[in-house]
């Protein structure tokens, strides 16, 4: 490892409309090494790298590369100067091929394409880096994985020196992982730099060589990995220390009664491609059922199915022996499914109403008379809310859309708890949230639990799932190919199974 | 190097810009327009002068206003009912027309019912062609995903060429067989006429009231009622609607049904206190359908709004065809609302963003 | 041999479709980068119009008369669709209403009818039509006469536009950079494509084409300016383009099928055949909604290759 700094970044200021997100950052970055980029949601990681690449403008600050001073005005820019990033959601365009992708924006003044030697140059630089792709085969067609590969071949192939990898493993099984690592140390060992943005202590621990904090858009600190352990990771990056520990349960799952009940249930994804093949599943009230597996699996439509959201080819569902008619969250609603979907702005809530109409947005036909709606039972119902799940908000009539991601979760929680339902179904419920939050969200899951709600709780985050749920199920492809008792789990097993080796 | 102007996503939207900007749109639309009429070699004072002379200043102006309104406030009602829900209704003018069918048809049967019931039943005849007409383009969108911009433009030739065909080219129950070398409509009954109050000299028709009732019902249908939550989360954000399971595929149809028995009332007006028949081609020449469309924008899709703002362009427009000469090509009051449009959609970029300058070159600060 | 009703009916096909053609090929272009142009009915007025005003104030050969219209044509259409580029792109407004008020500003009692009313063109013949040609002498030979030989000079035109324009968009790398603006700007923008210009070349690129179209009615069709003449064929051009699902080739195709359609009242009541002339009237408005029915489940629409992007304004995610 040389002691040149290949990157340098000094005071950046980024404001945006109400938040500072970046507030004076500092960054130094050596050649030849890893640098982790640590911080929680929300803490500046994704502003500051997409200044580096030119996305964004900073309102101040600096940025040297390689010694000299540089200013970015596009993403061509940052590229030319050798930078590439490899954006947390992909940007790659799904109908073109991993061909069409990799050359995409090249600045070569031809107006035709050599196919034959973009496809072989693609082809050596995915055998020196062990990124296996075929390159005539269309986006669309290739596993999250393999296209994560694809972005990480396209910055190479644009020759940069500079790589930053925003959240990679978050859509990897952990052998991808695994595979990831030993891709990202080929690459620094050939002297390029790898910025790596996560908000995981033990990835950082295992890949980087050093680590910058960034917590609530201000730099924390940079320090060698060698030196440091993820419990001062982790106080430095929350700012007071913290601890991991399982959730203690107050009452024990019934388990030999049934509240949810879920057979040979088939489904199709948007694309009309089979998403879910006869998937089994029953919960008992008072227990917590994970649903590990990478992204893109079949939870998401496993979850919609179950709250009526999309339709069932075949199958049933029941709750407590009554059964849901397919494709009608009414009926769902109805029988006591409560559903916290993944995408809790734009379906889960109604972003643009207030808070008020948000918590009325199922029960609105409850809070009227004569199909006019009582907007005091509304309000009251409102205010008692707001109140009794501590939600941050300027008032009753704001829009969801100005309240934190801490809130945006506490208000959807709130409509659903409140609903005394049967059944709870929780897709990544605490996804991009800050720990203070993902404390909140997850007691308040095990409360519902406790009270005899069976809680179905769907996330990719493994250590979420293994230190909430009674039970583990496993999805790859549309099927559950694994099921153990959460007390017998094995971490290093589960994650084979959720890449689809099963031992 | 990078724009020095941005927008910016503003966080709140302050209230006072729900009218600022409108009214902002309006002028420099009309300084547009004056650049228009300049460029060719036109006094825009002088033109401006004439329009607000012959629109809106002086009872007999203000008269031809509102009669010019009545059928614009139905539909610009039509356009706005269903931009609340991100419909783009554009076949207000062919629902017009089937508006204007089916009320004369019942006009003409009706001959010795009480005027009252003539009226209520003639709004009636309108309200079901107009719908059932608009509801076809709702049903192919929420069937079939079909783009209902296109579809309903298409019904708008569709029900033009209908039209055409009752009264020239057919010798229907519309058509006065007393009249077979000029065709035209069938006068209706007496009765079936309806009225127009006088108050200090300006003449009000009773059908502007009843625009006023339809936009207030309206206003009362969105904002308290059951259905009206429906169609705002629908409007809102889709998934959330279908997440809460509110039914998609039938709101969209009794929305764009509602939207076009707005514009069936105006055709109802228009054969009933206007013209006293189906007048085949004044009604395509009068376009109310699209005019329609400026007025809603403008009303920012607010019924009530949209029955005031329909006073305005109906004043625009009366003058435009009091005025129409040599001088006074026809063709400028279309240009002057294509222009209002503009600047209104422009102006809704204002209330939703903020205009940002940012600095050319970032200095570090230490 | 000649005067069989079928050839007749073909060879007018293209006649009547070349205008159809030139409109959808630009909404192709426009379609392509990710912005929705509902405006083309006004641009083709505009086109129209103008191309009619210079045709009757410019002199010289007749080549020379019915290149500068239809190049002054082209050069309105461009400038109307600037200022739907200005409000979709810069000003990002929603691209429905944007392009409605193109439509409204420029349409049929619009700006384009002002022009013609102050100008006076309207209803003025102009002096040198687009005519057909007869190429190499082959006009008259049997059946391939009348179709390949027989047509005017911007039908010739557009043949060899739509074979630019298939290797254009699928075979240079600036058609496949094109092609990704409208199907995910992100990437576009995150590999250095600059989204802002492609979608304001091809919006303009569309509207000088939409303009051309326009001049043809003018120019060629009635011969001379009738306010509104268009009737409609801007919109049958942006229903052209989902039936041709985003391909000139398919495009070409389509008009002149409805290009058939459109001639077949006027052919047929020429030929003495007694045929309601509404019914036929009717039969292009008709068949777009039936067409567009068709193709348009959400499913099949992807499928189809619908710009994925397209009508959705881009803008940088700000958080």
């Amino acid at each position: 490892m040389t002691s040149e700094i290949a990157v340098k970044m000094t005071g950046i200021v980024k404001k945006f409309p109400g938040v500072v997100a970046n507030d004076h950052v500092n960054l130094e970055i050596m050649a030849g090494e890893v640098h982790a980029l640590l911080g929680e949601n929300g803490a500046g990681k994704s502003t500051l790298s997409n200044i580096l690449t030119g996305l964004y403008r900073q309102d101040a600050g600096m940025i040297e590369i390689g010694g000299k001073k540089v200013e970015f005005n596009s993403p061509r820019d940052a590229l030319n100067a050798g930078i590439g990033m490899v954006h947390q959601h992909f940007r790659l365009v799904s109908t073109f091929t991993v061909a069409e992708n990799v050359v995409l924006g090249e600045s070569d003044s031809s107006l035709f394409m050599d196919h034959k030697a973009v496809a072989a140059r693609v082809q050596e630089l995915s055998d020196r880096y062990g990124l296996a792709v075929d390159p005539s085969a269309r986006i669309w067609q290739l596993s999250v994985g393999e296209q994560q590969r694809v972005e990480i071949l396209k910055v190479l192939y644009r020759g940069a020196r500079i790589l930053i990898l925003d959240e990679p493993t978050a859509v990897l099984t952990p052998i991808e992982t695994t595979e990831l690592f030993k891709t990202l140390r080929v690459m620094v060992s050939e002297g390029r730099v790898v910025i790596f943005i996560s908000h995981k202590l033990d990835e950082v621990m295992a890949v980087s060589d050093r680590v910058t904090v960034l917590r609530g858009g201000r730099t924390v600190g940079t320090v060698n990995t060698r030196e440091t352990s993820t419990t001062d990771l982790a106080s430095l990056m929350v700012g007071r220390s913290v601890e991991f520990n399982r959730v203690v349960r107050q009452t024990p799952a019934h388990r030999e009664k049934t509240v949810l009940d879920v057979r040979d249930l088939c489904a199709a994804d948007d694309r009309g491609r089979v998403a879910l093949e006869s998937v089994s599943l029953s919960v008992s009230p008072g227990e917590i059922v994970g649903i590990a597996g990478v992204a893109g699996n079949g939870q998401r439509e496993l979850a919609e199915v179950i709250s009526g959201m999309r339709p069932m080819t075949s199958g049933s569902i029941t709750v407590d022996g009554e059964s849901i008619q397919s494709g009608r969250a009414r009926s769902a609603i109805a029988k006591g499914i409560a559903h916290v979907p993944e995408d809790r702005l734009h379906t889960g809530l109604a972003s643009n109403h207030s808070v008020e109409d948000n918590f009325a947005l199922k029960n609105y036909r409850a809070m009227s008379r004569f199909r006019i709606l009582q907007r005091q039972k509304i309000r009251d119902q409102s205010t008692h809310l707001i109140e009794h799940y501590d939600i941050k908000t300027p008032g009753s009539d704001t829009p969801v859309r100005l309240l934190s991601g801490g809130n945006v979760q506490k208000v959807l929680l709130a409509r659903e708890f409140s609903a005394s339902p049967k059944v709870l179904i929780a897709a990544s419920p605490t996804r991009g949230l800050d720990v203070g939050a993902i404390e909140t969200v997850r007691e308040r899951l095990v409360q519902a639990a406790d009270s005899g709600v069976g809680v179905l709780l769907i996330s990719e985050d493994l250590d979420e799932i293994l230190s909430l749920a009674d039970r583990i199920l496993v999805m790859y492809e549309g099927r559950i190919v694994a099921e153990v008792e959460a007390a017998q789990a094995d971490r290093a097993r589960i994650g084979l199974t959720m890449g689809g080796i099963t031992a | 190097m990078r724009s020095l102007v941005r927008l910016e996503r503003r966080l709140e939207q302050p209230k006072w810009l729900n009218w600022v900007v409108p009214l902002a749109s309006l002028v420099a639309a009309l300084i547009l327009g004056a650049l228009v009429l300049w460029i060719t070699g036109k006094n825009p004072f002088d033109v401006y002068q004439r329009i607000f002379e012959r629109g809106f200043a002086g009872k007999r102006a203000f008269s031809g206003a509102l009669e010019m309104a009545t059928p614009l406030a139905f539909t610009g009602l039509c356009a706005a009912v269903a931009f609340r829900m991100g419909l783009v209704n554009i076949g207000g003018e062919g629902q017009f027309y089937m508006g204007a069918v089916g009320a004369s048809y019942v006009g003409i049967s009706l001959g010795g019912s009480p005027t009252g019931i003539t009226i209520i039943l003639m709004c009636l005849g309108g309200m079901v062609f107009g719908s059932v007409y608009a509801a076809i383009v709702g049903v192919l969108r929420a069937r079939f995903n079909t783009n209902e911009i296109i579809t309903s433009l298409m019904m708008n030739y569709l029900a033009a060429i209908f039209l055409n065909y009752l009264i020239f080219n057919s010798k229907s129950f519309w058509r006065d067989p007393d009249s077979p070398q000029f065709p035209k409509g069938k006068t209706l009954n007496a009765r079936a006429d309806w009225n127009t109050y006088s108050i200090f000299g300006v003449n009000l028709p009773i059908a502007f009231l009843i625009a006023i009732l339809a936009g207030s019902v309206v206003w009362v249908l969105y904002k308290r009622t059951r259905f009206g939550f429906e169609v705002g989360v629908l409007a809102d954000s889709p998934k959330a609607a279908r997440y809460a399971g509110i039914r998609t595929t039938s709101t969209i149809v009794i929305v764009m049904a509602l939207s076009g028995a707005l514009a069936g009332l105006g055709g109802a007006a228009d054969v009933g206190n206007f013209r006293g028949l189906l007048d085949a081609k004044g009604i395509q020449m009068a376009g109310y359908g699209y005019t329609g469309i400026v007025v809603a924008a403008l009303a920012r899709r607010n019924p009530l709004v949209t029955v005031v703002v329909a006073i305005f362009i109906g004043g625009l427009t009366k003058a435009g065809y009091a005025l129409q000469g040599p001088d006074f090509p026809s063709g400028l009051v279309g240009t002057l609302q294509g222009l209002i449009l503009f600047t209104a959609v422009a102006g809704e970029i204002l209330i939703k963003y903020r205009v940002r300058t940012t600095p050319r070159h970032s200095e570090v600060v230490a | 041999m000649n005067s069989n009703i079928f050839i007749i009916v073909i060879a007018s096909a293209i006649f009547y479709g070349t205008p159809l053609f030139f409109a959808a090929l630009g909404g192709i272009f426009t379609e392509r980068s990710g912005v929705l142009n509902l405006g083309v009915e006004g641009t083709m007025l505009i086109g129209g119009v103008m191309g009619a005003w210079t045709c009757l104030h410019v002199g010289g050969s007749a080549w020379f008369t019915i290149t500068a219209s239809i190049l002054m044509g082209a050069l309105a259409g461009g400038l109307v669709s600037t200022l739907l580029a200005f409000l979709c792109i810069t000003l990002k407004t929603n691209q429905t209403v944007a392009g409605l008020s193109i439509t409204i500003f420029a349409g049929t009692v619009g700006l384009s009818s002002y022009l013609a009313n102050i100008w006076k063109v309207s209803k003025q013949p102009v002096p040198r039509p687009i005519r057909n040609l007869d190429v190499f002498g082959l006009s008259d030979t049997p059946i391939v006469g009348p179709i390949l030989f027989h047509q005017t000079a911007l039908t010739y035109v557009s043949w060899v536009l739509a074979i630019l324009a298939t290797i254009y968009l699928f075979h240079t790398r600036i058609g496949l950079q094109l092609r990704a603006v409208g199907e995910s700007p992100q990437t576009a923008d995150a590999m250095g494509i600059n989204v802002v210009k492609y979608r304001y070349i091809h919006t303009i690129f569309g509207g000088m084409l939409a303009g051309v179209g326009g001049v043809f009615y003018s120019l060629a069709i009635v011969p001379l300016w009738v306010d509104g003449m268009t009737k409609g064929a801007g919109w049958i051009a942006i229903a052209l383009v989902i039936f041709g699902f985003w391909r000139p080739s398919l495009a070409l195709l389509g008009a002149y099928l409805f290009g058939a359609l459109q001639s077949l009242g006027s052919t047929l009541k020429a030929r003495n055949v007694q045929i309601s002339g509404d019914l036929l009237d009717a039969l292009p408005f008709f068949m777009t909604i039936v067409v567009l029915v068709l193709v348009s489940s959400r499913f099949a629409h992807r499928k189809l290759g619908a710009p994925a992007a397209l009508g959705v304004p881009y803008e940088r995610e700000e958080r």
